[in-house]
């Protein structure tokens, strides 16, 4: 790994609440068009790291930089502009808007034009409609949820939420796509699925991607690097064959739950 | 394969219609709102007794008001208890551009309008031109309500709409009763052109009758003009709505988190609501004032007031603009419906309130959403599910049996 082509990187992040220290001195680097897996024990702070990073929460210290521009401080908003996206563990759709829906509010984000343009109807108001319904309906094609667009998000199965909040991430055109668990509620059959909707959203998107995920079988299957969080720090870094064999890394998932059945 | 913005431009370009589908498509319900709103008033209003007039010109200003309540209260999912204090700030800020106006440049507030605006019953309709020059005065005046209206939602909204959850409830409920006090320590109504002209504009502008009350304003206000805004209004509702602006504001409501996690700038969208709602409330306060038969007052920036428009909003359904238009319409019927009805030696009129808590009561329990939830009238998934539901109980009944 060159430093050159470092598109995320995140230097000595830290946060509390209150007394408790969710993450402390956090460090990590992703390569552009990489796949690196976040994994860690319940409670570890991978997700507290997501919205670190997405400005849900500002870090207490540290930097979080996106192709050179520090984030820290700046709105979830204008992170998401700045081309980061995620999902969510504990799915947030907007459940009462159709699933079509949720993917053009997504597309908004790289609509031009004016809130009058869209009231009178003009040329190019309509013009962009289509264009953001087209580019949703491409999405969700390529998520199998195309003969679903007219549903309501909230009475998708969940495994066809979990997609869907894929989808929606992607609409905002990212270049780095966080992932909270997507593989959570999943049945086996849909996990193979996941697998490889992910390798491919990674090629057909270019874009780099971060995924916390309990599955390990999942996670070492996809994921090139690894990096392993317990009580708020990195404890280890490397391939998947690395991480597994790292005695601190068996020590920490062993002090709490066999590896395999790291997750219900 | 990425969204991207020079990406989605260009595909618009590719797919955008001609010119000519647009203009007809965006023209058209406007061109059939004006001809409705002068049919209403050229040929409807004559066949009406007087207080069937009144109560058609009072759904058409509450279908104003619930409407735009509806942007901020059912879009964004804000909730916003104040409007009754931008409709009156509209109505006194309109009035004293056609009160004072007409002194200015007429000598007297009387009337100078068309035979498409409301005049006092001794004109003789014959001789009046179609638009006369006092509804150029009635518009502008409008226009400065409205933007009155606006310009103080935005002072309203920007602090506290920052802020999470129940601000915004507080802040409005606070801001309708500072107007509503405001009002009432404002000097006298100045009756002559003479004297009026001796006096600064900004003192005019404070000279709207304090707690007696706002009265000698022009009465301008007709079908025509109500319902022809009522038209506007609810198409650009809806409209928006529909827009990806809308979609921004309903995912505010939805899912605030989600909705800044996908690049919406969730304070920029609600502030915009907010002003959009708060300008058309001012409008509707605007037709108010000049409306025969009111007489303007602090009271009209009340909480009650505000009240009966969130009830019209919440029973509608949150985010429907046919549905908020509908409850408009009940709410203003119902008083009337309820007047002299007695059941034994109770007379139903006086417990309006009480038969508003429990219809949301009910409400509450058998349909949470509202009336249409976010659903349209027009909507056929709407009555696709409703014919369903009715088949599923239909059915039930049978299985009993
Ligand atoms: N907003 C908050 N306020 C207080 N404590 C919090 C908050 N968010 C997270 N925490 C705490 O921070 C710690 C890390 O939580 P986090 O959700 O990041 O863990 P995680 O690694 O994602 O766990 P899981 O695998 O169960 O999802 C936990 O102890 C949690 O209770
Ligand atoms: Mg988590």
């Amino acid at each position: 790994m060159s430093g050159s082509d470092v598109i995320l990187d995140v230097r000595g992040v830290s946060k509390s609440f209150g007394g408790l220290k969710a993450v402390q001195d956090f460090s990590l680097s992703l390569s552009q068009g990489g796949l690196k897996g976040l994994i860690g024990p319940n409670g570890a702070g991978k997700t507290t790291v997501f919205n670190l990073l997405t400005g849900v929460y500002r870090p207490d210290a540290g930097t979080v930089r996106l192709g050179g521009a520090n984030l820290v401080g700046l709105r979830p908003c204008a992170i998401a502009e700045a081309g980061m996206a995620r999902t969510f563990q504990n799915i947030r759709l907007f459940g009462q808007l159709s699933v079509l829906d949720n993917v053009r509010l997504a597309c908004h984000l790289r609509s031009s034009g004016t809130m009058t343009g869209a009231v009178l109807g003009s040329v190019f108001a309509r013009g962009q409609e289509r264009a953001m319904t087209e580019r949703a309906r491409e999405l969700l094609r390529l998520f199998d949820l195309a003969d679903r667009e007219d549903e309501e998000a909230r009475n998708l199965p969940y495994g066809d939420q979990r997609r869907l909040e894929i989808a929606r991430a992607l609409a905002t055109g990212p270049a780095v796509l966080l992932l909270d668990e997507p593989a959570a509620g999943m049945n086996p059959q849909e996990k193979v699925e996941l697998r490889q909707l992910i390798r491919r959203v990674r090629q057909e998107f270019k874009v780099t991607i971060l995924l916390i995920e309990h599955d390990m079988g999942l996670v070492m299957d996809v994921c090139e690097r690894i990096a392993v969080l317990d009580y708020g720090q990195v404890i280890a870094e490397g391939t998947p064959a690395e991480v597994q064999s790292n005695p601190r890394v068996v020590e920490a998932y062993l002090g709490e739950a066999p590896a395999e059945a790291g997750h219900a | 394969m990425n969204t991207s913005a020079a990406q989605l431009r260009e595909r618009s370009r590719a797919l955008a219609p001609g010119v000519g589908l647009s203009l007809a498509r965006g023209v058209a319900p406007l061109v059939a709102c004006l001809v409705l709103a002068v049919a209403l008033q050229i040929a409807v209003r004559p066949l009406m007794g007087d207080y069937a007039a009144k109560l058609v010109l009072d759904i058409g200003v509450a279908v104003i008001l619930a409407v735009s309540l509806t942007i901020v209260n059912g879009f964004t999912g804000q909730f916003s208890m104040g409007h009754a204090g931008f409709l009156a700030v509209g109505g006194y800020a309109s009035g004293a551009v056609t009160y004072y106006g007409s002194l200015k440049v007429w000598g007297s507030a009387a009337t100078h309008g068309g035979l498409l605006s409301g005049r006092p019953m001794s004109v003789d309709p014959s001789t009046l031109p179609l638009i006369g020059s006092g509804d150029l005065l009635f518009v502008g005046a409008l226009l400065v309500g409205g933007l009155t209206a606006a310009a103080l939602g935005l002072i309203v909204g920007l602090p506290s709409l920052r802020l999470r959850g129940d601000y915004l409830a507080i802040v409005t409920l606070g801001f309708g009763e500072i107007v509503r006090v405001c009002i009432q320590q404002t000097g006298p109504v100045i009756r002559t052109a003479a004297e009026a002209a001796q006096v600064p504009a900004w003192k005019l502008a404070t000279s709207v009758g304090g707690a007696l009350g706002f009265t000698g304003i022009p009465k301008y206000t007709s079908l025509f003009w109500v319902w022809l805004i009522a038209g506007i209004t609810i198409m650009v509702a809806y409209r928006l709505k529909r827009s990806t602006y809308g979609r921004a504001f309903l995912s505010i409501r939805e899912d605030e988190i989600a909705s800044e996690a996908m690049g919406v700038n969730t304070t920029r969208y609600k502030v915009w609501a907010f002003v959009i709602s708060a300008f058309f409330a001012g409008i509707a306060g605007g037709l108010f004032a000049h409306t025969l038969g009111v007489g303007l007052s602090a009271e009209a920036a009340g909480f009650l007031k505000s009240f009966d428009i969130i009830i019209m909003v919440v029973l509608g359904g949150l985010g429907s603009v046919s549905g908020a238009a509908l409850a408009a319409m009940v709410v203003t019927l119902l008083p009337e419906w309820l007047r002299g009805k007695h059941v034994g030696p109770v007379d139903l009129s006086q417990y309006r309130l009480v038969i508003y808590a429990l219809a949301l009561i009910l409400m509450m329990i058998f349909r949470p959403k509202g009336l249409l939830g976010v659903a349209e009238l027009w909507d056929r998934s709407l009555w696709t599910s409703l014919a369903a539901r009715l088949k599923r109980l239909a059915g039930g009944k049978g299985g009993s049996r």
